[in-house]
């Protein structure tokens, strides 16, 4: 199967496993995995969009003439997307998971039907 | 020499240097210190754009294209930026008097303001998206510090749903990348009034919708900023909601940019129009239910986005200039709205039925919320009923009088709770002993100061509207496209 084609199908199996387990998953890490996974699909759509059949790497390679490079290489800018994007993700993770410690040392549980139960 | 980047890496890099001198005897001083920069940022950069990398446009095939991120500068963004950085400046004033200040606390609000600055200055679809997830980090993050089991819950959810959202307006972008192969936005508004729109275009546009509903606070996200103002400390509250009404500002206008002219803008302000609706209707109805002053406020901050977003989603020149007005003059009267509640917490409760009498202990303030309150309601001369009545106005010039109708009910709710409150906290009778009790507890002059200078400007902007109106027509004009309903 086409490689491009393949990507997306995954993406697309990720975003559903993640919002079954973003909505029906009574867990706090569990749902942090969930959210993950979803992000994840995101980037893999989007260096799945840059992707071109026989293409070059977009680093320029002297031996390759410039105008026949330039169209033959793979889009760049979704890998640069992707990479600040992962960037982000880890730091929203990382507050997600600070503050889930403090719900688990306050609660002994990681039920998210406990933890974000109103007063 | 265009001095523009600075304005966003200035609190970004001492946004670094903060969160290092955690607990520190200069963190104060410092922090006063960098109040007064921030005051003189919005100045620094020249009208025009800014390439970075001075990478500048590229003809493709006699095409201009934007290669690299740039940034622009015009009287609008320079007004906007200006009255963020002075609510951030008097946030950061106030929080010198606050116990235990750590240098993460003036961290947090440096990002924010870098990164909403950022959002506002951009016009790079993948830069507005990065400094928006800052953003709400930042907003979360200025939650957990009020340290409350409740605080901690809301932002929790916030960054739940936040991760989400993100998520989707990535795709969003993405999508928009796929479809035009430029990130910028004048490019791939161009782009998209020459070419026919696939599905891949239609896409992007639902998911930057999205995205711009949880950034801006409007339905169906509206609930989890009103935890977030709620439960953050009052006077944190006033920056968190200028954040969410300026990224809302920004993200409208790059939708208008994006799609105001073409066809499909139609449906659009239809969605935009009723969210925007429902989230005036909600907010006041919900307000008026509240027996605590800060959830009160929140509310109100909800339906007030409601009327910004209503006068930009209309997409007229009148109804963005309108909109604009009205989310400068929302950001200061709700600021002093939010800083009056900070200190009738601190003098007894921000529960409207455990306080009374206020008005005996704290005159000044008293006089200086219900001004604020009366910008809020829109009562002449101050600045709430100018931006109100240039709304109506601009939304009686697209023949929708209903809309006009819902306004003004919603203005009497909002009478209605404001006038509860007031009456609740500064005139329901109380005890002597009660009164004795309130004297003991000192108010301070920055917090004095602050509320009066808010005032002062909404006075200012409600008598001579112009000095910002002038700045904002040309855009509006520039943006807008006139229709009216048939």
């Amino acid at each position: 199967m086409d490689l491009q084609l393949a990507s997306f199908i995954t993406a697309g199996a990720l975003v559903v496993l993640g919002l079954y387990g973003f909505f029906f998953v009574d867990n706090v890490i569990k749902k942090i995995i969930a959210l993950s996974i979803i992000s994840n699909s995101v980037n893999l759509t989007l260096v799945a969009m840059g992707y071109k059949e026989g293409g070059y790497v977009p680093i320029y390679i002297p031996t390759v003439e410039f105008q026949i490079f330039s169209k033959e290489m793979a889009y760049p800018l979704p890998q640069a997307l992707v990479l600040t994007n992962i960037v982000i993700g880890a730091s929203m993770l990382a507050v997600m998971l600070a503050l889930s410690i403090v719900f688990y040392k306050k609660y002994k549980t990681l039920k998210t039907s406990v933890i974000l139960k109103e007063d | 020499m265009n001095l523009l980047p600075l304005i966003v890496v200035v609190p970004l890099i001492m946004a670094i240097i903060f969160s290092y001198i955690y607990r520190s005897k200069y963190v104060r001083s410092l922090t006063l210190l960098m109040a007064l920069v921030l005051l003189i940022l919005p100045f620094l950069g020249t009208y025009g754009p800014y390439f970075f990398g001075g990478h500048g446009i590229t003809f493709i095939e006699g095409i201009p294209l934007v290669s690299g991120i740039l940034y622009t500068l015009n009287p609008l963004k320079e007004i906007l930026l200006f009255t963020l950085m002075l609510i951030g400046s008097l946030v950061l004033i106030l929080s010198t008097k606050e116990k235990n200040l750590s240098g993460v606390f003036t961290s947090l609000v440096l990002m924010g303001l870098a990164s909403v600055s950022a959002v506002i200055l951009t016009e790079d679809l993948f830069n507005l998206y990065v400094f928006y997830e800052i953003a709400a980090i930042a907003q979360a993050g200025l939650v957990i510090l009020a340290g409350t089991e409740n605080a901690y819950r809301s932002a929790f959810k916030y960054l739940l749903v936040g991760t989400m959202a993100g998520s989707i307006l990535l795709l969003g972008v993405g999508l928009l990348l796929s479809a035009t192969g430029t990130l910028n936005i004048g490019d791939m508004g161009r782009y998209l009034a020459l070419n026919p729109l696939t599905p891949t275009v239609y896409g992007g546009l639902l998911m930057l919708i999205v995205g711009l509903a949880y950034g801006g606070g409007l339905p169906p996200f509206h609930t989890l900023k009103v935890d977030l103002y709620a439960r953050a400390k009052p006077f944190v509250s006033a920056i968190l909601q200028t954040y969410s009404k300026f990224v809302l500002i920004a993200l409208m206008l790059v939708i208008l940019k994006l799609f105001g002219n073409l066809p499909i803008f139609n449906t659009i302000r239809g969605v935009l129009i009723a969210l925007s609706v429902i989230a005036m209707v909600f907010g006041t109805v919900m307000a008026l239910l509240q027996e605590d002053y800060r959830k009160l406020l929140a509310y109100h901050t909800i339906s007030q986005g409601g009327y910004v977003a209503l006068g930009l989603a209309l997409g007229t020149p009148l109804g963005i200039v309108a909109g604009i007005f009205h989310g400068i003059n929302h950001a200061l009267y709700k600021s002093a709205l939010f800083i009056g509640a900070h200190i009738v917490d601190k003098v007894r409760s921000s529960d409207m039925r455990k306080v009374g009498g206020l008005l005996l202990t704290i005159p000044i303030v008293a006089f200086l919320m219900l001004f604020a309150k009366f910008a809020s309601i829109g009562i002449p001369p101050f600045n709430g009923f100018q931006s109100k009545l240039l709304l109506a106005e601009a939304v009686m010039g697209a023949n929708i009088p209903e809309l006009v109708v819902l306004m003004l009910i919603v203005s009497i709710g909002t009478f209605l709770y404001m006038m509860k409150a007031f009456y609740l906290i500064f005139l329901k009778p109380c005890g002597e002993e009660q009164l004795k009790e309130y004297r003991d507890v000192k108010i301070s002059k920055y917090h004095i100061f602050s509320l009066g200078l808010l005032v002062v400007l909404c006075l200012i902007l409600g008598v001579y509207p112009d000095i910002v109106l002038d700045r904002l027509y040309p855009i509006g004009e520039e943006i807008g496209i006139s229709w009216v309903l048939r």
